[in-house]
């Protein structure tokens, strides 16, 4: 199971148009097609039923997407998930490629897979099992990294969670759990780079820089571009991290902080589904330009 | 609509036997540059204590009372006795509250699993397999559904599924959760490259149903995939928050996830009004710890047989 | 269908009443649209015509926060026949909502409201009888001669045109808590005037550096110092009207003895309750101002400050004023469902949980709103031996001070403090330049919740 498969079966991918009677094709997806329509279509068009009427369920054209533009809240939002998404991106680009680079090299077989399981462990503590754990390492009196907190200057939790270092530590919070996973999937690239590859670098010269730069990164780029889009994908969602944050420190940090914590608020403190629905749109048409466009442009989803 | 699935996919990193390219022959040379050269292993070694340091600092917060969380040294020990106490306190906490939490999710996470399962592989397979109508159609929704920030579906699912008046049942969870496009195309990516044509050509002709096609040759060797998927499945069913924290008004249908937030705000540290010293900080840690038990278990089974799966997205060059 | 109504402390006069009237047939427009949206919420108790749910009876289902945990168990030990489902969560603490959000869920799918719901908020009758969650209390279901027993003006937070649509838990006045020994060991003077409280502060600062006379960490530090310091900063004017002015010498010169004071070091920014106040600051508190239940919860609980150290003083007064003020700090709510379908069993619970002695007198760490029982409790207080000195005599005086100048709105204030002006200060800033975003951050989310806003 591997490029031979592949390989042999995509030679022959033109006789396969005529196999697999379309009826038991049919049959196969039935299922899947009906939860697709329910949880995935029904929803994008009843939100943007939603969005476009009001209470009475009358047309009201943009007025409920002005209504959330104009809401005190929503600039502030957009700008958050906008600047944690770029930290988040940035790091696990930089780190993640960094770290496998790394510990590709490092290979000494039996620490590299230690390290690997390290390094991915944290994901098993995905959602509010994490916020619970950073809630503590960020509080410097109980903090087993109090030393690093109080060595940048924070002595309360209330300065570690000023607003301007929430997208950090969501950063922080997201890569610890999250990073690890990626880790292990570009150490899995980076093996399938041929050996020859690297040694015919090495023998023209080529240090681990340059090895690395001109010939392991490039290669790298498809798992790159991948592990950006899933990350986008998940990083928009933010709701979880800011939601409990706020819990913990009394409102002080969080409230209101992401998109998806603005419409469940107006949906469910202001009654205002329509509004709510608005935003969800909103945020939908990105993903969904960001998506069409990968899927379309990029070649890197097989869809034939 | 899971919140966290892609992230809990990204977090997985699964690996499974559908290695792409060259395969993990590629063992890399040490250079003795690097031997000479301390940095990497030290820039190693600071991000192994990163991702450990915090797993360290819950398993023995769960150790300690909350007095000692607070003045004694952060890695240090606490004590049984306080990891007994701990114990019983927190699953004192409503009559057992732990345990519904921990059972909640248990059943949302592996009705929705099966149903997923029983879903996404013949639907994978017949994207992958066999050619009917609007099949590219359905292949290229499956892609923007699973690249599509799913968590801001959660609103408009709300008001759908309160139309058809199912909030506050358990299906208004586990029937979302069921849906699972990343599973799909996993399955699609598997069956694609893993399984040859002539195998299911031979059945055929030795007059397979189309049915018994699937059932007798392609369900057989797709362990592997089901593992992954159910794997990723699990895990993001598990890890979900904002769906369950929408969808279930009730405190006692709660899956856990959402139960250590109701802990969270018991807490006095956090929530001043509870005055009473209900829940303590380490109680709360040792709650974390129970609701992560079952995802860092298949986490660690995972891990003996599952070998990239990831990796799969782009095995078409 | 009812309007929100709610003035604080206004004593309400016939100027307000004909407002009332007036705001109520817009109210009730503005609300026809909040129904129909709300998808059938409401409905049922319009006021005056309350019509309860078939009583089928069943169990009690009682919401509370942990501290009122205490109170239905105890319920549920003395009368064993009641069938109880006693469910803790949040008690809405810091403005967090999670009852509204959960009430309006429950109205979607018709079902699961609890029959009895403790709010460490007062505001909850803001919203909570136009969703048609609360059911009368005054028409029927609790006598009248019982509901005499309420402080006077505690009520007010819960009276929606005349209907009573909750009970008030405690009173949360606040008074000036301070370390008697300490005191009198250094040789000051307990301040009476705010002017005096400062100069103490300048005093601890150079004599005995480390030691507080306050703590503005917590979100409730405006309703501890603006509230009692007379700063306008939330009149709630009407149902949906509210007046914010943050610029007035009250708050001002409020803002500057805080700020002077956070500046030399006697005024914590941390919360008492967080960990940080616990190791490095529980042992040096001179003088705390703070509500009522600050001596049991937070003096003797979280600090396990040693008996006979901690008194009460009146709160400090701006000099020249005549008419004595203080704030108040939550209280917390009791409401009972229109939708339960066992009315009397929880109508029996809710009276028995705000008014028994065996609860509110010996067992709550609050003052008592129902007054039979705050004798009970100030008497349980006095013969404690916790305190140095009486307290009670101070804490009686203190309920009839609040000042009525400041509101129930439906945003909650102390939310708006938190998120707004703590992180800020916290950075560095001063109140007195965080006064104007203060006022913004409080005018954007009343408007947010739909009131009219005048600055």
């Amino acid at each position: 199971m591997s490029s031979q498969a592949t390989h042999a079966r995509r030679s022959q991918a033109p006789a396969r148009r005529a196999l697999g009677p379309a009826r038991a094709g049919h049959g196969f997806v039935a299922a899947y097609t009906v939860l697709l329509i329910a949880f995935g279509i029904v929803p994008t068009g009843y939100a943007v039923y939603f969005a476009f009427t009001n209470a009475g369920g009358r047309f009201t054209g943009l007025s409920n997407f002005s209504t959330a533009l104009d809401d005190f809240r929503f600039g502030p939002a957009v700008g958050h998930v906008a600047f944690y998404l770029l930290c988040w991106l940035v790091s696990l680009v930089v780190f993640v490629v960094g770290l496998a680079l790394l510990l590709h090299r490092m290979a000494a077989g039996g620490v590299s897979r230690v390290l690997r399981f390290l390094y991915y462990v944290p994901g098993a503590l995905a959602g509010a099992a994490s916020v619970m754990v950073w809630l503590f390492v960020l509080d410097p009196t109980v903090s087993p990294a109090a030393f690093l907190l109080r060595g940048l200057g924070y002595h309360t939790f209330g300065q570690v969670i000023a607003p301007g270092h929430l997208p950090i530590l969501f950063t922080l919070v997201a890569f610890w759990t999250g990073a690890g996973g990626w880790i292990v999937v570009m150490y899995g690239a980076l093996n399938n780079i041929s050996p020859d590859v690297l040694e015919a670098a090495r023998i023209d010269g080529a240090g681990a820089w340059q090895t690395a730069w001109r010939i392991q990164i490039p290669l790298l780029r498809k798992w790159i571009v991948y592990m950006v889009i899933l990350a986008f994908a998940g990083g928009t969602q933010l709701f979880v991290e800011p939601q409990l944050l706020s819990q913990a420190s009394v409102g002080v940090a969080g409230r209101d902080y992401s998109l998806n914590q603005l419409a469940y608020d107006f949906a469910f403190q202001n009654n205002d589904v329509n509004t709510a629905a608005a935003i969800s749109v909103e945020l939908l048409l990105v993903g969904l330009v960001v998506a069409g466009v990968f899927v379309a442009r990029s070649g890197f989803f097989d869809a034939d | 609509m899971q919140t966290d699935v892609l992230r809990s996919a990204a977090a997985a990193a699964p690996r499974l036997g559908l290695r792409p390219g060259a395969g993990g022959a590629a063992r890399p040379r040490r250079t003795g540059r690097l031997r000479r050269n301390p940095l990497p292993a030290l820039v190693l070694a600071l991000f192994a204590v990163f991702f450990v340091l915090p797993v360290l600092w819950l398993l023995l917060a769960a150790t300690k009372t909350d007095d000692q969380l607070v003045h004694a040294n952060p890695l240090s020990f606490g004590s049984w006795h306080a990891l007994r106490v701990n114990w019983d306190a927190l699953t004192a906490y409503q009559g057992d509250a732990i345990f519904q939490w921990l059972g909640n999710s248990a059943v949302y996470a592996s009705i929705a699993l099966a149903i997923t399962l029983c879903v996404a592989v013949p639907a994978g397979y017949a994207l992958a397999m066999t050619e009917f109508r609007g099949r590219r159609t359905l292949l290229v929704a499956t892609l923007v559904v699973m690249l599509m920030p799913n968590a801001t579906l959660v609103v408009p699912l709300f008001l759908e599924i309160n139309a058809v008046h199912l909030i506050g049942s358990m299906w208004s969870i586990i029937l979302p959760y069921a849906f699972y496009p990343f599973g799909v195309y996993l399955t699609y990516i598997y069956f694609s490259t893993a399984l040859p044509r002539e195998l299911l050509d031979a059945a055929r002709l030795d007059g397979c149903s189309e049915f018994g096609v699937f059932r007798r040759v392609a369900l057989p060797l797709a362990a592997p995939v089901v593992a992954l998927v159910g794997f990723f499945s699990f895990v993001a069913n598990w890890t979900n928050y904002y769906l369950p924290y929408v969808m279930l008004p009730q405190s006692n249908q709660f899956p856990v996830q959402v139960g250590l937030g109701t802990l969270l705000d018991s807490v006095p540290q956090f929530n001043p009004t509870a005055g009473s010293l209900e829940v303590q900080r380490p109680e709360l840690a040792l709650a974390t710890l129970l609701a992560i038990t079952p995802v860092l278990i298949v986490f660690l089974f995972a891990q003996r047989f599952l070998v990239s799966g990831m990796l799969a997205g782009a095995t078409k060059d | 269908m009812t309007v929100k109504w709610r003035v604080v402390g206004a004593k309400t006069t016939g100027r307000t009443r004909r407002r009332a009237g007036f705001l109520a047939a817009g109210g009730a427009l503005l609300l026809a649209a909040t129904a129909a949206c709300g998808g059938g919420t409401g409905g049922g108790s319009s006021q005056g015509g309350f019509h309860p749910v078939k009583q089928t009876g069943g169990s009690l289902t009682v919401w509370v926060d942990s501290t009122r945990l205490a109170a239905a168990k105890l319920y549920q030990k003395q009368n064993p026949s009641v069938k109880m489902d006693i469910v803790t969560y949040d008690g809405d603490a810091n403005g967090s909502n999670y009852l509204r959000t959960k009430v309006s869920l429950f109205n979607r799918t018709r079902k699961g409201w609890p029959d009895v719901v403790f709010s460490s908020q007062n505001n909850e009758a803001t919203w909570a009888v136009q969703d048609g969650f609360t059911a009368p209390l005054n028409k029927g279901l609790i006598p009248s001669s019982t509901l005499a027993g309420w402080a006077k003006g505690a009520n007010d937070p819960c009276t929606v045109n005349g209907t009573l649509y909750c009970l008030r838990n405690d009173l949360s006045q606040t008074v000036l808590w301070y370390d008697a020994p300490l005191m009198k060991q250094w040789g000051y003077q307990v301040p009476k005037t705010w002017e005096e409280y400062q100069a103490i502060g300048r005093k601890v600062a150079s004599e005995h550096p480390g030691y507080l006379v306050g703590s503005a960490g917590d979100p409730w530090t405006p309703e501890v110092y603006m509230w009692a310091g007379k700063c306008g900063a939330n009149q709630i004017t009407g149902p949906k009207a509210a007046k914010v002015d943050t610029a007035g010498p009250n708050c001002t010169r409020m803002a500057s003895l805080l700020d002077g004071l956070i500046k030399n070091k006697t005024m914590s920014l941390s919360s008492v309750f967080s960990s940080d106040f616990d190791k490095n600051e529980a042992d040096k508190v001179l003088m705390m101002p703070g509500p009522s239940w600050f001596g049991g919860s937070v003096f003797q609980g979280t600090f396990k400050t040693p008996a006979h150290r901690i008194a009460a003083a009146p709160m400090p007064q701006w000099s020249g004023d005549t008419a004595a003020s203080t704030g108040n700090v939550g209280g917390g709510t009791w409401l009972l469902s229109a939708h339960s379908t066992n009315l009397k069993a929880a109508a029996a619970f809710l009276t028995w949980a705000t008014t028994a002695d065996d609860y509110q007198g010996k067992l709550a760490p609050g003052y008592p709103a129902y007054a039979p029982a705050a004798k009970t409790w100030l008497a349980q207080q006095a013969s404690s031996g916790y305190y140095s000195g009486d307290i009670t005599g101070t804490l009686q005086a203190a309920a009839d001070q609040i000042w009525p100048g400041w509101g129930y709105g439906q945003f909650s204030q102390e939310a708006v403090w938190a998120a707004t002006v703590t992180p800020k200060l916290t950075a560095g800033k001063t109140v007195t330049s965080l006064l104007p975003a203060w006022k913004d951050a409080i005018v954007n989310y009343a408007r947010a919740d739909g009131y009219q806003v005048t600055q």
